[in-house]
Order: structure tokens, then sequence, then C-alpha cells
């Protein structure tokens, strides 16, 4: 971000293309955020699917939102994405040239299945032999040499597994190749070394557990009812080896008592994994949720030393786990677990310091949270590629560009930067996405617009429906009677032409589709298949590549809604699969043609706020061409970095903020608004208008888009005597302190800081994330000014997560010493009689009471959120957490978004975070702004809500429900709702009294025709209408 | 092959049975032993516990008398090999000074991993003439053998395999246990009965819980506390065989078994007659 | 409801100590003498945890190094844990940080032996010096004359015969006599003298 002028003189134009290595989140989301900002992606991944880990997964913490759900939909978007290029089974050899114009040297493995003939029929692994352990199932299950990795998988092609096909290591079987259909199965293919032009690389390749087998830790590996944490993960999952039903390894019984053990390969210095893996603590609260959500009778155990939760609403969600949910937090930490051969349960004995003895405790399963390291390969292509590493393995980012390396143009996010959770992989993403574009900003392409709906037809006569039955492989026509359906479909009156396909998503099937449309002169299409959610786009594609305005679809879901979930029944499913394929055709009766409309792009961001977050974002923004006002409160810009005066690694936050405000200031494309603040907001993504009112005036803008990155700021703390009592600090105060006065402070004898000030408590329960890092940094800092300093700190759980747990303990080797208190018995800070200062605490390590005589008090005070986010809030109709916090569009894949498009959020506002976490948000949230202002136009969506004004009654029903502040009432004094800001969801149709609201494409005619077509074979003599 | 044998004061005493069955299976392997002349105590158990500088030199006098030799030492005693290796390493650190040459150019052996080596096991196989089919056991291997890795070299410290490789190698049925390496209480038994006990008695009710007939072990202290433990009891007992008497029994080498497994207090004559391991 | 062990904690009123008035000279000094990492504890109680003995010790293992950190060498050396440690090595091992927890409680064995602190578990001291004075006389040891001389030894006997353990021993020699398990005579070595004077010096220098 601060070198990227330097980048950009190249002798020629850049390459407009980006390889991003690694189909994770982090992969997927980058490429994502770098296609939709004008830009090809070829997407690698050395895995026959994208997914990553985020796949294994079953659900998600803190909202216990299935990961496949949220998941899916991305895939969806990545492998339908014309900008996109996805090349699985593929490995990056090597990389020549220099930023702009790098050759990429590629290896794409052979997959034995062509991928442009296969069907996904599974016939190949039906037929297949050979069985094998299923590696994304942690074993735990076996599958065919022959496979897809998950019925979700993109590509959604099967392949041949060359460890484990007969045919490939013994040349003999291939019945797979007998029974392909398509004659997809070619034994034969090579791999391809293939060079790519590409102008920036980035690095997503994720991470692995760090337990193996051959570690052996916990008896892992030898006692089949010792699992991981991916392997319960897989345990836990609907898609898993048991199907959701939690059932242990040994012998498929369902556990009575599970425990975990935390830390396992992680903080462990004499193991040479002195790191935190950062996510364990709250993985395992959710493991534990999810257990007993299960299964209600069933314990579940967590063994741990400090819980972790310093993200937004974790700690919240930790103290459901404890009180809502019952799980049994153990802060003890196990050496061996010990197998009772006769049930195969494990033994795991703790001191209980209560009864004072040994305690044997048996559990039915034990799942260690195991920490993460980077995938085999990685440190190969890491020298390959000559990125420095840390002594882990982990790239390294510099603290001011928290997605660059120390090769330019080469720039990584997600799990092998540090191990992180899916939003801060996802927040990276954007910030690589983001350094990336700024890079190679001067050869993006800016298409006109995706206009082809605006221009396709509007007219269309009489009723023609046609409907085309999908067999999905076997997924549907192993249950459904499909020649029965088709036969009662071509009875039916309304139905012009009725046909079977086997996979009517097929690519090869689409010009039949088109064939039949102009064949049978059809204009209302019903596709009786799978989800529209996730196909309906495409077919609306077919629909007008035949001529047909794309809106004359409706689908029927007889696949998830019917063969999947009555497998066992398939008499009623048949019948069940026709009522759903008659209800699509009476609602295609009613379908209308309908337009989008386009709009031109202001592109121009607005971005409140100039701290760090807000000129990062800003500079992100105008460094790719775009104009930004960036607006201030304060008079002068920093924010709240301006108090800091060192972060935990050493860097200087002065420094970083003299530097981007000397950039933000002499940038050409950003007009900074000091002492300033938005008065006004108004319009939708793409195109808004405010007005700026400071000390230089008043200001009308248009922008197209807005990054909030309002700040926080520090709690002043009047607990303990500060603000009373000179000798009590916070620890922002002794920094400053340590800065500014060495001689006294080396003069210091000992020094008491208390954690949590001012956090965790009823009115503010959330973790301000830093404190602890602050206290860490400050004893260092102390004990190397003096080491007889003696430093004491006392905390509730020490949340040095992440490469930060490393000066945690360099803070003990250098002597600080580390009490725990438990929140019911707090540390006491007063005067004795003497006027000295002392603290009174007990330690949780000896049971005893201790008395410290201090010379400073220093507390670690949380953060709040700033005073003006609320009224920023309330301007832009953004929601807030109960805290005060702005709340993203969605806790794990949308941190940077709000549900309003064109609105992003970046930095403290957020919540508590890191200078480089903020400055990675700000980079990230700046280019979801940008993949709107590189448009040069946009649409409106044709599925809106729309208000006849004769019958309004101007109620004000509509205004007061939309979550999107559409509906206006109009200087006609009626309610009128811009298409550019509806999103149709539906909610004020449904609550106007006067029925004065229509949702295109969902009409009450649709429905109730739909209704009435389902309920008809219950009811026959109800008339259709 | 010739070695070093540093038999150690057990070897002496309590545990005279396992310096038989060392010499018999030893002789049957054609492996020459050469006991280092006039060894001297390790110091085991009670010196590391007054000072460091001693627990390090006591053993280096029978280090620097093997490496006078030229040949690498084996030790029966998992004790003895636990300090032996300690004082070579303290010594190659240079942390210490001791009144003997010592120059670690030597390797200390615990005799289970010298024969545990595949040619060993081998050779052991091959020379099996009544082999134990059918004798279920766990193996244990103490404290002092495997711990601390950094010492002992071992790496799967918490689930060693030696003991267990040569009872199969025996013909034995081996059965995973989780308290290979579980401490059996030393020599505490001396000031604190009760806390030795408890310890061990823990041992035999695992080992009978996961099936064993009988434990094979390599440690003259840990094969006194689980066999003595037993004297009180009535029932069945749990013989402690040394692994070396079960291969003296597996290779039939000299004498009668009736008569040289008489020293153990949880008689394993039974035992071996149920299983036709003895007439 | 917390997640600790409270440690069978009332809220009675008890002393409360000061902290921090001893410095960390004690740390400093042990540290120094063992190489062992007791800074950088960070009181997961694994060690403990991991212990056989623990429920046998008065001073748990992760106190003893909380203890060492704030300097109570006196709490130490007169702890029974110094002596019920059997050196399994299990804190060791399975330490995290490093810290050889076994090595420190040893090496506080030996600050206690050597000092004038009465220690708890009597017969436990009195035995790793008997040994060492069997292992001066005859530069092996037999277990026989270690029993014997040990028992000799002030307080001892009175001791097993109070508790009954002289009994059990008496059986337990008849059980390992009969057995042919007890060598009746010592072996000396011929080196005794030399093994001797390094006894004597304690020989071996710390460099």
């Amino acid at each position: 971000m601060s070198c990227s002028p330097s980048i950009t003189h190249l002798s020629s134009p850049p390459e407009g293309k980006v390889l991003v290595v690694g189909g994770g989140i982090g992969g997927i989301q980058c490429a994502l955020d770098l296609a939709d900002a004008g830009f090809h992606v070829y997407l690698a991944d050395t895995a026959y699917t994208l997914g990553g880990v985020m796949a294994r997964l079953d659900k998600t913490f803190p909202t216990n939102d299935c990961s496949t759900c949220m998941f899916s939909p991305k895939l969806v978007q990545v492998a339908g994405h014309r900008n996109i290029e996805i090349l699985s089974n593929t490995r990056l050899l090597d990389l020549d040239g220099d930023p702009g114009r790098f050759s990429a040297r590629i290896e794409k493995r052979p997959r034995y299945i062509d991928l442009e003939k296969c069907i996904a029929c599974g016939q190949c692994a039906e037929k297949c032999p050979k069985k094998v352990p299923d590696a994304f199932n942690g074993e735990l299950s076996m599958r065919k040499a022959a496979f897809v990795t998950f019925p979700q998988a993109v590509p959604l092609k099967y392949a041949l597994d060359p460890d484990h096909c007969l045919y490939l290591t013994r040349g003999r079987c291939g019945l797979c190749k007998k029974i392909c259909p398509t004659d997809a199965v070619d034994f034969n293919q090579k791999p391809e070394i293939v060079d790519l032009s590409v102008g920036a690389v980035i690095l997503a390749s994720g991470f692995e557990l760090a337990l193996t087998r051959e570690h052996g830790e916990y008896g892992f590996g030898r006692y089949q009812n010792v699992v991981s944490s991916l392997q319960y993960e897989r345990m836990l999952s609907a898609t898993g080896p048991t199907a959701g039903h939690l059932a242990r390894p040994s012998d498929g019984k369902t556990p009575q008592k599970v425990a975990w053990i935390q830390c396992v390969l992680s903080r462990d210095a004499a193991r040479n994994r002195p790191f935190c893996s950062s996510v364990c603590c709250m993985h395992a609260a959710k493991q534990a949720v999810m257990t007993r959500s299960h299964l209600p009778e069933t314990e579940a155990v967590i063994y741990f030393m400090d819980v972790r939760a310093h993200g937004k609403g974790f700690d919240d969600y930790v103290e459901r786990a404890r009180r809502q949910h019952g799980v049994q937090y153990r802060r003890s930490m196990i050496s061996q677990v010990y197998l009772d051969p006769e049930t195969e349960n494990l033994i795991i004995e703790t001191f209980d310091h209560e009864q004072h003895r040994k305690k044997e405790e048996t559990f039915d399963l034990v799942v260690l949270s195991s920490g993460f390291q980077p995938p085999g390969s990685w440190r190969d292509l890491a020298g390959r590629l000559g990125l420095d590493l840390n002594p882990y393995g982990f790239a390294q980012a510099p603290f001011d560009e928290p997605a660059a390396t120390n090769r330019a143009g080469v720039y990584v996010c997600g799990g092998i930067e540090s191990p992180k959770d899916i939003p801060e992989t996802v927040v990276q993403a954007g910030a690589a996405a983001a350094e990336a574009s700024i890079l190679l900003s001067s050869a993006r392409s800016r298409p006109a617009a995706e206009s082809e709906a605006v221009d396709a037809p509007t007219t269309t006569g009489e009723p023609r429906v046609g409907v085309f039955v999908c067999h999905c492989g076997s997924n549907i026509s192993g249950v459904v009677d499909i020649p029965a359906i088709i036969e009662r479909l071509r009875k039916m009156p309304e139905v012009a032409w009725a046909e079977d396909f086997v996979f009517t998503c097929a690519n090869e099937t689409q010009d039949r589709l088109i064939e039949s449309i102009r064949k049978h002169d059809l204009n209302r299409i019903v596709v009786a298949a799978c989800s529209p959610k996730t196909h309906e786009p495409l077919f609306a594609e077919t629909l007008r590549r035949a001529g047909l305005n794309p809106y004359l679809i409706t689908m029927a879901n007889i696949r998830n809604q019917c063969s999947w979930v009555h497998a066992k029944k398939p008499d009623k499913a048949t019948e069940k699969a026709f009522s759903l394929a008659r209800g699509a055709v009476r609602r295609a009766l009613y379908l209308e043609p309908l337009t989008e409309q386009r709009y031109r792009v202001t592109d121009t961001a607005l971005v409140i706020g100039g701290g760090i977050s807000g000129m990062t974002a800003a500079l992100t923004v105008a460094d790719q061409g775009f104009a930004v006002h960036l607006v201030e409160k304060d008079h002068q810009l920093g924010g709240f970095a301006r108090n800091l005066t060192e972060t935990l690694e050493g860097d200087s936050p002065q420094q970083l903020i003299r530097r981007l405000e000397r950039r933000v200031l002499s940038h050409p494309m950003i007009t900074v608004y000091t002492d300033s603040e938005v008065t006004a907001h108004d319009g939708y993504v793409g195109a808004f208008t405010g007005t700026v009112q400071g000390a230089g005036g008043s200001f009308d803008l248009r922008y197209g888009a807005v990054v909030v990155a309002t700040g926080a700021q520090a709690y002043v703390p009047s607990e303990h005597l500060h603000g009373k009592d000179e000798r009590v600090l916070t620890q922002v105060e002794l920094s400053r302190r340590i800065r500014t006065d060495p001689d006294k402070i080396r003069r210091l004898s000992r020094v008491v800081m208390i954690q949590c000030v001012g956090s965790r408590n009823a009115d503010f329960p959330y973790c301000s994330r830093v404190c602890c890092s602050a206290a860490v940094k400050n004893s260092i800092a102390l004990r190397k000014a003096n080491p007889d300093i003696q430093v004491v700190v006392l905390y509730r759980d020490l949340r040095t997560f992440g490469f930060k747990e490393l000066y945690y303990l360099e803070a003990r080797r250098l002597g600080a010493l580390f009490f725990r208190y438990i929140p019911e018995h707090p540390p006491e800070v007063k005067t004795d009689g003497n006027g000295k200062l002392v603290v009174d605490f007990t330690d949780r390590s000896s049971f005893e009471d201790f008395r410290a005589e201090a010379d400073l008090v220093v507390l670690s005070a949380g953060m709040r959120p700033h005073e003006a986010s609320g009224s920023v809030a309330n301007l832009l109709k953004l929601p807030r957490t109960p805290e005060g916090f702005f709340m993203e569009a969605h806790v794990k894949l949308q941190p940077m978004e709000f549900s309003t498009p064109g609105i992003y959020l970046a930095g403290l506002a957020h919540s508590p975070r890191f200078i480089s976490e903020s400055i990675a948000m700000a980079q990230g949230a700046a280019q979801q702004a940008v993949k709107v202002l590189s448009k040069k136009e946009m649409k409106t969506s044709a599925t809106v809500a729309e208000v006849d004004p004769d019958l309004c009654a101007a109620c004000l029903a509509c205004v007061r429900v939309c979550p999107f502040g559409a509906p206006f009432i109009n200087q006609d004094g009626v309610s009128e709702i811009p298409p550019a800001k509806c999103r149709g969801c539906g909610i004020c149709p449904a609550e106007c009294p006067a029925r004065a609201i229509r949702l295109k494409h969902s009409t009450d005619e649709q429905i109730d025709a739909q209704i009435d077509a389902l309920l008809e074979a219950e009811q026959p003599r109800k008339r259709p209408r | 092959m010739r070695l070093a044998f540093y038999p150690g004061c057990s070897l002496e005493g309590m545990a005279s049975d396992y310096a038989e069955s060392i010499e018999a299976v030893f002789r049957r392997l054609q492996i020459d032993l050469v006991e280092i002349e006039d060894w001297s105590c390790c110091g085991a158990t009670a010196a590391h516990s007054l000072s460091e500088a001693m627990a390090v030199a006591l053993p280096a006098r029978n280090i620097a008398a093997a490496e006078k030799l030229g040949l690498d030492i084996v030790v029966p005693c998992a004790n003895c090999f636990n300090r032996m290796r300690f004082s070579q390493v303290m010594i190659e650190k240079g942390i210490y000074d001791v009144p003997w040459p010592v120059t670690g150019k030597i390797k200390i052996h615990d005799m289970t991993r010298l024969l545990a080596e595949d040619d060993m096991l081998e050779k052991i196989r091959a020379r099996t003439v009544r082999p134990l089919s059918g004798l279920k056991l766990v193996s244990y291997y103490g404290c002092q053998m495997v711990r601390p890795p950094r010492i002992t070299g071992y790496t799967d410290y918490e689930n060693p395999q030696t003991l267990d490789r040569l009872a199969e190698a025996a013909g034995a049925e081996v059965l995973d246990w989780s308290y290979k390496t579980t401490c059996c209480g030393a020599s505490i038994g001396i000031g604190r009965r009760d806390i030795q006990e408890a310890l061990t008695r823990k041992l035999i009710v695992k080992a009978r819980q996961a099936g064993a007939e009988a434990i094979v072990v390599s440690c003259p202290l840990c094969q006194s506390n689980l066999d003595l433990i037993q004297a009180k009891e009535s029932g069945p007992a749990t013989p402690i065989f040394y692994f070396t008497e079960l291969l003296r029994l597996a290779l039939n080498s000299g004498g009668r078994p009736q008569h040289w497994l008489r020293k153990h207090v949880a008689d394993p004559l039974p035992l071996l007659r149920e299983k036709g391991v003895i007439p | 409801m917390h997640d600790d062990n409270s440690g069978g904690r009332t809220d009675s009123i008890r002393p409360r100590h000061r902290i921090g008035d001893r410095g960390d000279h004690f740390l400093k000094r042990v540290e120094g003498e063992t190489g062992a990492n007791i800074s950088a504890c960070y009181q997961c109680e694994r060690c403990t945890n991991a212990c056989p003995v623990s429920a046998f010790m008065d001073v748990k293992p992760h106190q003893v190094i909380r203890y060492i950190q704030i300097g109570w060498r006196e709490r130490l050396l007169s702890c029974s844990t110094v002596w019920v440690c059997l050196s399994c090595e299990m804190c060791t091992t399975y330490c995290p940080n490093d810290v050889g927890v076994a090595e420190t409680i040893q090496h506080l064995r030996k600050m206690a032996a050597n000092s004038a602190i009465q220690p708890r578990e009597l017969q436990l001291a009195t035995f790793h010096r008997t040994f060492i004075e069997e292992l001066q006389r005859f530069g092996r040891v037999n277990e026989f004359w270690l029993m014997g001389a040990l028992n000799l030894k002030p307080g001892i006997l009175k001791d097993k015969i109070r508790t009954g353990a002289l009994k059990e021993e008496i059986e337990l020699g008849l059980t390992l006599w009969r057995r042919g398990k007890l060598k009746l005579l010592p072996h000396r070595c011929k080196a005794v003298g030399e093994i001797r004077t390094v006894v004597q010096n304690r020989n071996g220098k710390v460099r």
C-alpha cells in the first residue's frame, strides 16, 4: 500500500490477470474481489475441488451457521464467474518476471477424467471396485478410487485417484471406462506444464493440522476414539461419515461424554511450536455446543488454559456455551490420555485440588484441538518463490502491508500467513486483492454493462409452457419415475411440450433446450430439477440465448425437496414431484417479462473517518484512480492510533500515521475534510448523494460507495483509583511514559498491571482484544529498562493469540510474573495507612492471597465504540451491536459489508483490533467499494417491489418495515420504491394493508396459482383459477 | 559382536535371575559380553538427589573403562542406563569435569533397544525353538528407560516398542495398554510404602484389565515392585518376566525353567504350563 | 461458576502474603544452577496432572515453580514434595515450556539436604544419605547392607516399629532370602578409594 506508487512504474502496461493459488475461502474471496473489479483470475488449487478446510466444517461460530450453506453460494458464484478460470489439481511450480508481468509456470496434473465430458453421473464411482480411506472425512469412512471429493465440489467432476486406481497402479480393471456414458475416462492423461502471463500472484495456500499419527500426541493414531478437531467436524457434519449422527469410531456408539484437549501442538515451546493457533478455543466451544445440541444427554468437557475468545461476540458465545448449553470448562492441561481396554473409553487423569486427590475421569471420545501448520508442500513453493518465512514456516507480512510478501507483486492471505479465523481470512483476502488491484489498475477491464438483460425482449404471446425434467444423473431418476411424470405432464392442457434430460444443466444440454424452445415455439419454461438458487441463472441465460425474456422461467426443485428426502418412498416421491412440477407450470402461466434498469455509477467514494483505517481505505481507492472524499471529525488525521507509541512487535504507529497523512494530503484524487461531519446521505449503491459540513463550509457530494471507518475510543476507567491517584495509569499512558520519562521508569521497583478493566463485564461483555498484548509489551519494556523492576500482571485469560504468544513467552522469560485472578475475586487497589499504593489479589495457582505494594498500578482499559458512530449509524441507517459497534452483513463471509449495498465497514468501528488488522480491513473494504466504482454502470434488479399509486394510502407501513430504507413518500404523497434500493425481500408487500405493493416475479397471482396446483391432488374438486 | 557389559548393583542381588537369563541369552545369540572390570555403582537412585556433580562423576568411571576397551556399553538396568546416559550427555555438553577421561566416542545401549534391532530380532526368531504361543502379555518400561527423551533418545516415549518387539519375537502375544511408562513408585517404598503400593497396585490392576496374563519388564526395580506386591495376594498371579527370561524360554538356552524361574514371587510356572510352554 | 479448581478454598480470612519483597534472587539462583526455564512457566498444571504422586505432595509441582518465582525458599526446602518426587520425569517430558520441573525439584532436594532445615520425610532423606555412605564403603551398593545401615540411623528403627513397617520388612527379607534374591556378603570394588574421593569431594566441578 505505502509502496504502491513505486511499483506501478512499469516499462510496459501490466497484465490484467492474477493467479490465485489456493481455493479455500481465502482464495475464493480474493478471486471474487478481483474478478468483480475487472481482472481475469486463474484460481488454482492442488486439490480436485475448491473448498479448502472450510468445506470440511460443519457449523461455524459464533452464529452456528451451516458452513456449507454459507460456502456453497460462494462456490457457485466462483464457478459461474466469467472472469474466473478454475484450475483444479494444479500447482504453481515457478515464477519469473517482474510485478505486473510475471510468467507463472503451473503444472496441471491428470485427473484421468475429461473435465469437458464428465457429467458427474457417478456411475464410475458406483462401479469402481477399489475402496480407499476418505481423506476428506478424516479417513473415518471409505470412498472409491473413482470419486468426487464432496457433493458440492467445484468443479463437480469425478477424478481417478492415481495412488489407488487399479488400472493406473496395476494396469487392470478399467470398469469405469467401460461404464462411463460420455467416454470421459482417459487413462492416458499426462501432466501438463503451462506458462501463464499474470500481473500478480496471490498465495492463499491455507493450513493443515500439525497433529499427525506419527506424533501420537494423546494416543492419536493409537486409540480409535481419540480424534482430531477436523475429524470431529466431519463426525458432526450431515455430509460426514455418519451423516451427522455422532458415533464414535471404535464401535459406532453414541458418546455419553466427550472431552476436548486444547493447545495440542500449540503454545508448546518444548516442541518448537510456541505460537497460538488462534481459533481452536472458539472451534472447541462450537463443537461442544453442537454436541450438546445434538445430544443433550452427552457431557462436554473442555480442558484448556486460557479461553481465547478475542473476536467479536466470542466471549458472549463462550458464556452461552457454559451457562446455556452446560459445556464444562476445566482450566487444567493434560499430558496423557489412557485407554480403558474393556470399553475403549479414554481416561483422563487430573489432580483435583478440591478433593485433594488424583481423579480419573472416563470419556467415550476425546477430541484434540490441534494447532495449525502450513501445508506440506508450502516450504518448497515458498523457497522457489524466494519468500521469507517465519521460523514456523508461515509467510511473513509487514506490519503496514498485511497482505504483502518480500517479493513485490506476490501477496498472501489466510492461514498461510498466520493461523486465523474465516472472517480474518476474508478480510485479508480483500487486502491482497486490493494490493493486486492497485498494482494492475491500469489494466483493469471495465465492460460497458452486463446489460444483455436490459435488452431482452419484453413482448410475449399467449403462454406456451415447456417443461424440462431432469434426472440429475440418478439423483432424481433413481427415486422418481420420470417417464410417468413426462406422460402426465404431456396430458396437461397447459403444457405445450415436456421432455427429460440426464443432466439438464450440462453445457451440451443447453443447445438442445434452445432447439426445443424454438421448435415448439415455447415462451414459458419450467425446469423440474434442483435448486433455483444455484441453477436458475444458468437457465435464464439459456432463455436469453433462445430469444426469450430471462424471467419467463420457473423451477421446481424435485431433487432437494423430493428425491433426496423421500428416497425410501419412490411412489409418493413421484406423486410429489409431479405436484411440484404442476405447481410450477401453473405459476409459469402468470410469468411476465421483466426488465432491469441501467444507471451510471458515480466513480467516487466517501470515506467516513480519517484514522489509519480511513486513510488506508482512501488511498486504496484513490491509488486505483477513483476520487475519494475523506471526512474526519477531528481537526487532524490519525484517529485512535495517535495515542499509541509502539506495537508489540516494535513497529511505530506514529511513523505510519505520518506516512499515510503525507500521502493522503498530497494525493490528487483525495479531498480531505477535517473538522467535518456527514450531515445528509441518500441514494443507493453506485449513486449516493450526501452533504459534508465542517469548518470549511457545506459541500454536497455525489459518490458511488461509502467506507465507514469511524473508529473507536479508549475507555477511561473510573475503577481502581484511576483519576484519583496519579500512580494509577492505563497501558497507553504507561507506554507514553516509558518513552517520555525513561529515567523515572528505570527507578521503579514494582509495577502491577490489571487486565480486563472495563471489558468482559456486565455492561461491556466483549473482549477488547489488544490489552493483553499491550500488557505483555509494557512488561517486556519495563524488564528490559531495568531487570530489577518487578512486574506483576493480574489477568483472567491471557489472549496473546497467533504469533503474539511468542512475546508472552518472552515476557515470562524476562521474569514478568503473570497471576490469574477469577472475576468473582477481582484484585483490589487501595492506599494503605502509609499512603502506599497496594493491590490485594488471590493467585489461582497457589490459592494464596497476596498483597503487592506498587509504585505504579497499570490498568488495561478496553476500547469503546466511537461516540460519533451513533449519528453515522442513524444517518446511513446502519445496524449496530448492543455495545455500539457496527454490525456487518455476515459475521463470517461479509465482515466488511453492510446489508445495504454500497456501504462498507473497516477498522475499530467493527470491533477492537490491532493496527495491521485494521489496515487489512480498510484495504479489503476499499476493494469492495472499488468493485462498485469500477463498473461504468449498474442495473437495478428486475424482481423488485412496486407500488400501485392508486391503492396506496401513504400509511408508512412499508417505510417502517423496510430493512433497507427503500420506500419513501414521494411528491405525489404516495409511497415509491426506487428499484435500485429494493432487495426484493418481500416484506413490504406482505405488510401493506391496502395490498398496494406487488413484488415482481413473486406476484400474488403466481403464488396462488402455484399453491392451488400443489393442493389439487388432495382437493380435486377445487378448480384452478 | 562384542560389547562392554555394565550389570549394575541390582544384578548381583535382587535381580540375580535377570543376570542369569542375560548370560544364557547372549551366549545363545553369540554376542560376547565383556563385563567392565571392577565396575562401580552408577549412583542411582541417591546421587542425583544430593549432588549433580557426583551423579555425573560416578557413572563416568565405568564409561571411561569401557572406552578404554573400545567397546560400546550395554546396560540391562533402566536406572543405570539413564544415569550413564545422563553422565555422558552432561560431560559432552561440557557442564562438568570428571576425574576420568571420557570422550563420548562409545555408545551406551539399553539392552532392549540393542536386541530389538531388526537383525537381532531376525536372529531371535530364527533360533526360537519354543515359541511362547498364546501367552498374553503387556510390556512395561517404567520411567527411567524412556524419560526424559533428550537423555534416553526414545522418541516414542509414550508408546515405546522395544519390549513389545522382543516379546513378539519370542512368540508371545503382546497387548497394547496405556501404562507402559507410568511410574511404579521406584524406591519410594523404602520410606513411603503406602505410595509405592498405590502406584504398583494400579499397574497390576490396569495390566489385568488389559487382558494380560503376565508383564514383561527390563528394569530390576520395576520387576521387584510388581512382583513383590503380589506376595500378599491370593488368586492367580500375574508373573513379571524379565524380557531375557522370555527369550531364554523361547530360545531354550540352557537350564530347566522350573529351576531358574523359582526366584519369582508371582509364580510363573502354572501359567507357562497352562500355555504348554513347559511340561 | 468458574473453570478453576478452588483448592478447597473457603473465603474465611486467611493470611495475606506480601509479594515481591524477596526479589527474584532465589529464582535466578535456581535457574542458574539447574538451567531450568522456571520463568517461562505459564501454570498450565500439566506437571501436576501428570505427576503420579501429586496427591502425596504438600506443594504441587506447578506450585513449586510458582514459589520459586516469588522466592519462597524456606517453604520449598521444608516441603514433602522434594522427598516424595520419584524423578519419573513425567513433568519434564510433557512440560510445554521446557521448565525442567523434575530437575528443579531434584535441585531443591539437594538444597534441602544441604540445609539445616529438618526434612519433612525423614526416612526418605536418610535413605539418600545412607545410600551414598554405602556406595563409599564398597563402591557398589548391596541391598541387604543398605537396608541394615538405614535401620541403624537415628530415629529410623523406632519409626518403623511404630508404623509396623519393620515387620513387613522382615517378612519381605525372608521372602527374598527363600528365593535366593538376597546377597548377604557385599562386593568391595578395588577402586573404592578412588570412588570415595569422588564422593567426598562431590567431585566434578561445575565449569
